[in-house]
């Protein structure tokens, strides 16, 4: 549909309906009328027929064997002046001439000449009006065994025919008419309930958007279903993140409050020792940049949502893998990098980058040269990354995890690359956990991301 | 060493050139990606620092557009960001390590010195040529194990010629790698840092550690 016509979906539907509903009605009533007429039609030529025949049965002979004609015939409307029915008969031998009571003080002249056994039916105007014609041709045997030709005519005011079609006609069309309106109305109204779950959303939005609810509430047709939860899906993510960035930038202020604090502590003290001093400034400064970039990196990751596209693992993988190289150029690092090319994350390429960037370097940084990459997808996404350095001891597998959360006591080191990946394994919803790499003896990390 | 510094903010610019001057660096510095262009088509530059975020020409077009002019010296990239999809994207472009914003200048300098190893094809801070050892990170020098004593300028020949042992070095290059632009390139004091290192690292001339090549230059003789 062009910009010129922007029909709202009800007025499409009802647009469409009502033209196909027209035409089916239009051609009904063309279809009706035209069998009618023409039943009628052959109705009124059959009796054109049997009034011949009538005529022949009532014919007798006189003493000459001429034909002769009843004065009064059985039919009354040959005998009726004007009735519309008139009947003519004319012999080939001699003048023989008759016509139907019916016809006083009117010329016919109908007739046609016809050979015996031949009939047609044709339209004559007879005085002003149309009619309809049967001449039929007959031989007729006398009582002298002469063969005597004549012809016999019969004609029918189409007047009442006419009328009787135009008054079926009226009827038709007021019928039609009347079932196209109510049609109509019923369509409309049908309408108007089949689009009702559609106008309810659009208001639920409306309630969202001025605050008054914070999700689409309610039952609707399955056809929607699958609409609504994506929508309240996305808006539970925008929910949980700005919920996010909230606390972010709570955590944010109110963990540089203490290292601000020890600074104009330094600022303000009559200094004996300048170093002391010095180191203070620098351990704070220090603090306070692992802070920032701390919080800054669990606010950012985007976390999973209904509609993220899926990317492939691999490439991924490759990059980072790439990259490092030539940072830990000097370490030759040995990779193993078992990655389907199928294997997809559901999620933020960033986020993908961030999460596998901090654990493979950390693999690099900590391990000896050997660094094994697994993913599989199953019902989750599974990453796995391994070193062959020293490990990290058992007893400390949940808390190098929990490091990073305390943002203020940060320490450098595995523990910073690990509260990242951690943080936006949770955004995502997934499980991160520690081990020991089975084959090359360093620290196993394993991710389940769902979806994969 | 020639180092070529792009960076936009004066505040790390200026104190950070001051600092690699102090450590015997000579500083090629520029405050975005065009003028930093410049100066790495032009001089000889053995190690590169460049920002990510720079006005004009960004660091990661820079790096692409040194690369493409066959300038391999190594580059290491400076990102205020920190995520990965920057650091890949300058390792991709051709840098070969990268630092998050703030840095310390000593872990800035250990990785300068790395890089510098890398480029001469060594894998230890200590550069090693039969009986004469070259400590990088403490800039001093021992033969067979006692310190010899050197001046600043000494030793930056020396480091130059034994991070690039075995190859000729011209008198251009030295002088180039060695002093700043806008001081006097006068090859004879050159031959007189030359001379007077073979006498303090050879006095007996047993070794013969620096080779003069006429009409080329030196070499650095003795096996690694």
């Amino acid at each position: 549909m062009g910009t010129a016509l922007n029909l709202s979906i009800h007025q499409r539907l009802l647009l469409a309906a009502s033209l196909v509903l027209s035409a089916f009605l239009g051609l009904t009533g063309f279809a009706l009328d035209k069998a009618f007429r023409s039943a009628t039609e052959e109705a009124l030529q059959a009796r054109l027929f049997s009034n011949v025949y009538a005529l022949l049965a009532a014919a007798e002979e006189d003493q000459t064997g001429q034909l002769k004609m009843p004065e009064v015939m059985t039919d009354p409307r040959f005998n009726r002046p004007d009735s519309g029915l008139y009947a003519q008969v004319s012999g080939r031998q001699g003048n023989y001439r008759w016509q139907s009571p019916s016809s006083l003080g009117r010329r016919l002249g109908f007739l046609r000449q016809m050979q015996p056994g031949e009939s047609k039916i044709e339209r004559f105007n007879l005085h002003g009006s149309s009619a309809m014609v049967l001449s039929f041709g007959v031989v007729w045997e006398d009582f002298q065994g002469r063969e005597l030709e004549y012809v016999l005519a019969v004609a029918e005011d189409l007047k009442p025919l006419r009328e009787q079609v135009a008054a079926f006609r009226d009827s038709l069309f007021l019928w039609l008419g009347g079932a196209a309106l109510l049609l109509l109305l019923v369509q409309g109204w049908v309408l108007r309930w089949g689009l009702q779950p559609l106008r309810e959303v659009a208001q639920a939005l409306t309630e969202i958007e001025s605050g008054r609810a914070d999700q689409l509430q309610g039952d609707y047709p399955k056809e929607l279903n699958g609409l609504t939860s994506n929508i309240n899906s996305l808006i539970s993510h925008a929910q949980a993140r700005q919920q996010r960035y909230r606390d972010s930038l709570g955590d944010l202020a109110h963990s540089l409050k203490t290292p601000l604090a020890v600074l104009q502590a330094v600022a303000e003290e009559e200094s004996d020792n300048p170093r002391t001093s010095q180191e203070t400034l620098r351990e704070q400064v220090e603090r306070m940049n692992q802070i920032v970039s701390h919080q800054l990196q669990r606010a950012a990751a985007s976390g999973s949502s209904v509609l993220t596209q899926s990317l492939a693992v691999k490439p991924v993988v490759e990059r980072i893998a790439g990259s490092l190289d030539k940072v830990y150029r000097e370490q030759k690092i040995n990779w193993v990098l078992d990655v389907a090319e199928e294997t997809l994350f559901r999620g933020d390429e960033g986020d993908l980058m961030e999460l596998l960037g901090n654990l493979m370097e950390n693999a690099c940084k900590y391990g000896d040269g050997h660094v094994h990459v697994q993913a599989q997808t199953g019902r989750d996404l599974y990453l796995r990354v391994e070193d062959n350095g020293k490990g990290i001891p058992r007893d400390q597998f949940e808390t190098v995890l929990q490091r990073g959360h305390r943002a203020d006591q940060q320490l450098p080191g595995q523990g910073i690359g690990l509260s990242v990946a951690a943080d936006i394994v949770a955004a995502y919803g997934g499980r991160i956990e520690i081990g020991v790499a089975e084959q090359l003896g360093g620290v196993a990390v394993h991710l389940h991301l769902p979806g994969g | 060493m020639r180092v070529l510094l792009v960076e936009d903010e004066a505040d790390i610019r200026e104190p950070l050139a001051q600092k690699l001057r102090k450590q015997g660096y000579t500083v090629d510095s520029a405050e975005d990606g065009a003028a930093g262009l410049f100066l790495g088509r032009e001089y000889g530059i053995d190690v590169g620092i460049i920002d990510i975020g720079l006005p004009k020409l960004s660091g990661i077009e820079l790096i692409r557009e040194l690369r493409t002019l066959d300038k391999d010296f190594p580059i290491l990239i400076l990102t205020a960001r920190g995520n990965w999809q920057d650091k890949v994207e300058g390792l991709e472009a051709g840098a070969d390590d990268y630092l998050v914003k703030p840095f310390h200048v000593e872990e800035l300098l250990a990785r300068l010195n790395a890089l510098l190893r890398r480029s001469g094809g060594w894998s230890q801070p200590v550069l090693s040529g039969g009986p004469v050892e070259l400590d990088t990170r403490t800039q001093t020098v021992t033969l067979h194990g006692d310190p010899v004593d050197l001046t600043a300028y000494e030793y930056k020949v020396l480091e130059y010629m034994m991070l690039h042992a075995g190859k000729v070095i011209s008198k251009t290059d030295l002088t180039e790698h060695i002093y700043d632009q806008d001081w006097d390139r006068d090859s004879n004091t050159i031959e007189v840092f030359v001379r007077r290192l073979r006498k303090k690292l050879d006095p007996d001339e047993r070794y013969k550690p620096i080779e003069t090549l006429r009409g080329r230059g030196y070499r650095f003789a003795l096996e690694r």
